[in-house]
């Protein structure tokens, strides 16, 4: 009896549940169709009260802008660049920031709840599928007619400099972004190889060009007494070539006269990897190196545990002369070129970005009811005035002209609140950040202070990379999702391979072995895939 | 009594009776009723209703078109799970460290609390409490650095074992050296925490039971024996099977901070992998289906264990 009344009582409770859902259900229905209706009709017919002809532009219309950016202000509303940004261009925006850090994340949930902001500053490039499918998805708006009608300054760059207009596109011939431009091969690079040259100095040696320079060089470090003479943070530090270049092939994807190639799968990939097997088990290499990472590699080398290692010049040289100045005022960390096997030689690889640097670019979303607005926004950054303002700030206040230089003030480079130059920029310019504008040569010039930082970007820039490089390729939707299967499993069996090898736990001859289940992942296909993208890109 | 006996006599008149009954039933346990409604509600919201979206992993899921009008895909994303070269080796990873766990960090907690219980002095029993207690409250990724920094070459770990005549480089380079890593860390973090149950449940058995076994001579072993351990086999029940529940979900934040690709081999779990392709593309249709297969999975163990438990011990969830 007890047991019977317990069921019905269940029953009952959740037959209400079910009818109360439903209402919920159908309410919350109505409520967004009508919502939506509200939203639509007075944009349709009220257009005026808005000049746009000239900046500031005038206009009662409010833009939202999502991006991450981080500074030492809590929201980006707060940062002055962008406050001044709205006085300058006329138009009032506010910001949407995801959590610090997980910028891919927070655009997962911003595309998943479909309520998209206006602008949305984003790695659009490599958005899962392709740019196009962004479009075709209908998360961001195909923009060829609109630059045409409302991006005059931007327009006239893309004519000026047709090399650029190739990247900037999909293989459709759709631009859909505001791109981040570098405006000097100088700026487009910035990672190489770094040596102690005060260590050198003493033991002799001159700075390494070859491998062999490079093993004396790590041999001689080991006989000093270092305890890694090359530390490297994972398999990261061979990214951009570095090592693997010397034997002609690279760790990911390039071509050779049109042809592309996948580097594990070249006869010089077995070569680099023996050539580094050979060096770990010598003691040259860190013993920790699968484990490595950032925090790591600073104390490596600011420990002088270390005397080669791969790093860049703002992050690398500049972070870590000054610690290491502290307690060895000889100390001198000095670029070093990217090694080639034969002397003479110049390096087949080396870090070099695109013209487009693909991250912090802007799209406008494609149900934004201010198209208009907000191209003419993010065009005024490639105007003369943008320019300068995206890259020095306000005159007076973050850079003052000297014999028609724009020199950075004090409030940049020697902060009154004790701000490193690289935090207080982001407060005052977008220089050292990227978004929509040209960048300016006159910016590196003045970030990079050190001497030794404007000789690394000069030795690493010589390399031979335009020339392999794949470019900014794009695989369509269907072959962008193949791709991805695929490349996960590869990149986990090379990844796996690559440390296994150098840190001896396999021999070399596993190599083979390792290129035979290469071929049963489908490697094949996505040669065929990228072949076809790269077609695609040069035919552009 | 008469009731049912009445409704089971004459079908015709079922019905009705029925009905009159859940009018009854209701108007006098009206407020129960009313009391239930948030409870159930809640459960209805947050985890009954989100169920229907699991249609998605059967689906190419884009959120602009929305559950509902996203095109059908039927089984692909299944079967490019399954296809995977690296499915078998996930999957055996996650079985071993989830069986791992079972074997050796489910019994410490259990094995603390009978200690902690028989020590008599109750400083140092607090003072233990409160030490093994503390890892469970500092964060994983300070919790994995720290592992980091104490396996490497020259951390203090490593040092130690050094000395002993192992090998002096990372330990987390050595693929078979992983999973104890993993299940010892796991211990050192979650034993005081989950201790406490069992502690609680301590207090529970009658004390009279243990004067009335060192009455029939039982000393401090058997006490434990044949007093404790039946006393607390019901919550011990009860917590494994809930873990059964839980086989297939290895705490992958953990992984993907320690782990890297020379180690893969032994720590490549499923979430591991998933997470790796997530961001390759924004799957979300791929990583519903690879939910769904772990949860049906992880029912099917919840199931099995509590079947079995019942026969076994008649202890069970349900």
């Amino acid at each position: 009896m007890k047991q019977r009344r317990r069921m019905i009582t269940t029953v009952v409770s959740i037959l209400i549940l079910s009818i109360a859902m439903l209402g919920c259900a159908s309410n919350s229905n109505t409520n967004k169709e009508g919502a939506g209706n509200l939203q639509a009709s007075p944009e349709t017919t009220e257009a005026a009260g808005t000049d746009m002809s000239s900046y500031p532009m005038k206009t009662d219309k409010k833009l939202t802008y999502w991006a991450e950016y981080i500074t030492v202000k809590p929201t980006i509303g707060e940062v002055p660049f962008f406050q001044e940004w709205q006085k300058r261009t006329g138009v009032p925006v506010e910001f949407i920031s995801p959590p610090a850090g997980q910028e891919k994340e927070g655009l997962n949930v911003l595309l998943a709840s479909g309520d998209l902001p206006d602008l949305i500053e984003y790695d659009w490039f490599s958005f899962p599928g392709g740019p196009e499918k962004a479009i075709s998805d209908g998360y961001i708006l195909r923009l060829n007619d609109y630059i045409d009608k409302y991006a005059p300054n931007y327009k006239k760059y893309l004519q000026e400099h047709p090399e650029v207009d190739k990247l900037v596109k999909t293989d459709n011939g759709s631009y859909y972004t505001f791109p981040f431009l570098r405006g000097d091969p100088l700026l487009q690079v910035y990672q190489g190889p770094i040596v102690r040259k005060d260590m050198l100095d003493e033991l002799g040696l001159a700075i390494p060009e070859t491998m062999d320079d490079y093993y004396n060089v790590l041999k001689a470090l080991k006989g000093k007494g270092l305890a890694s003479p090359l530390s490297i943070t994972g398999l990261s530090g061979f990214s951009y070539g570095a090592f693997v270049g010397a034997y002609g092939t690279n760790r990911g994807w390039y071509q050779q006269d049109g042809k592309v190639m996948f580097g594990p799968m070249q006869p010089g990939y077995k070569d680099f990897l023996e050539t580094m097997s050979k060096w770990y088990a010598e003691g040259l290499i860190d013993k920790n190196m699968a484990t490595i990472d950032g925090k790591a590699l600073d104390a490596n080398i600011t420990s002088g545990a270390t005397g080669v290692t791969i790093g860049n010049a703002g992050g690398g040289i500049g972070k870590w002369l000054p610690v290491l100045r502290e307690s060895n005022p000889n100390a001198v960390l000095a670029p070093a070129p990217y090694p080639v096997l034969n002397k003479g030689e110049t390096p087949m690889f080396g870090q070099k970005d695109f013209v487009y640097t693909t991250y912090d670019n802007v799209a406008i979303s494609a149900t934004s009811k201010n198209i208009e607005l907000a191209v003419r926004l993010l065009d005024w950054g490639y105007s003369e005035e943008g320019h300068m303002f995206h890259n020095f700030g306000q005159e007076g206040l973050s850079y003052e002209m000297v014999d028609g230089y724009p020199k950075y003030t004090d409030l940049l480079m020697n902060n009154p609140e004790q701000l490193p130059p690289a935090q207080a920029m982001k407060l005052y310019i977008r220089g050292n950040s990227g978004g929509p504008f040209v960048q300016d040569k006159r910016y590196i010039e003045q970030y990079l202070a050190l001497p030794e930082q404007q000789e690394a970007i000069k030795i690493w820039a010589n390399t031979d990379v335009d020339k392999y490089t794949l470019g900014l390729i794009t695989p369509t939707s269907e072959e962008s999702s193949e791709m991805a299967k695929i490349m996960n499993d590869v990149n986990t069996l090379i990844d796996e391979m690559t440390l296994k090898i150098i840190l001896g736990t396999e021999k070399i001859d596993a190599y083979d072995k390792y290129m035979e289940k290469l071929k049963s992942l489908k490697i094949d296909r996505a040669i065929e895939i990228q072949q076809a993208a790269s077609d695609r890109f040069n035919n552009r | 009594m008469e009731k049912v006996a009445a409704a089971g006599g004459m079908p015709d008149t079922r019905a009705v009776a029925v009905r009159r009954r859940f009018v009854k039933d209701f108007l006098t346990n009206k407020y129960l009723y009313i009391m239930m409604i948030p409870v159930i509600a809640y459960y209805a919201v947050f985890h009954y209703a989100p169920m229907y979206g699991a249609i998605i992993a059967f689906k190419d899921y884009t959120p602009i078109k929305g559950v509902l009008d996203s095109k059908w895909v039927g089984l692909e994303h299944f079967s490019s799970f399954f296809g995977s070269y690296y499915f078998w080796r996930i999957l055996k990873n996650t079985l071993i460290i989830s069986l791992y766990s079972l074997l050796f960090e489910f019994p410490a907690p259990i094995i603390l609390a009978i200690i902690i219980n028989e020590v008599r002095n109750k400083v140092f029993k607090k003072t233990v409490q409160l030490i093994t207690y503390m890892p469970y409250f500092i964060s994983m990724i300070v919790i994995a650095g720290m592992i980091k920094d104490f396996t490497k070459s020259d951390g203090i770990i490593t040092m130690l074992l050094t000395y002993f005549g192992g090998e002096n480089t990372a330990m987390l380079q050595h693929p078979q050296l992983f999973r104890p890593i993993y299940i010892v860390s796991e211990i050192w973090q979650k034993i005081g925490w989950e201790s406490i149950i069992y502690l609680a449940a301590l207090m529970g058995i009658d004390q009279e039971q243990y004067e009335a076994a060192r009455m029939d001579g039982a000393g401090r072993f058997k006490q434990i024996w044949y007093v404790t351990l039946p006393g607390i086999l019901p919550t011990i029940t009860i917590l494994f099977i809930l873990r059964m529940g839980n086989m297939l979900n290895v705490g992958f934040e953990k992984i993907i901070l320690l782990y890297n690709p020379m180690i893969y081999e032994t720590a490549d779990v499923i979430s591991s992998f998933v997470y790796r392709k997530g961001l390759l593309e924004f799957g979300w249709s791929y990583s519903a289906a690879v939910g769904l297969f772990n949860s049906v999975v992880n029912l099917m163990l919840l199931i099995a264990a509590n079947w079995i438990s019942r026969r076994v011990n008649s202890h069970s969830l349900w």
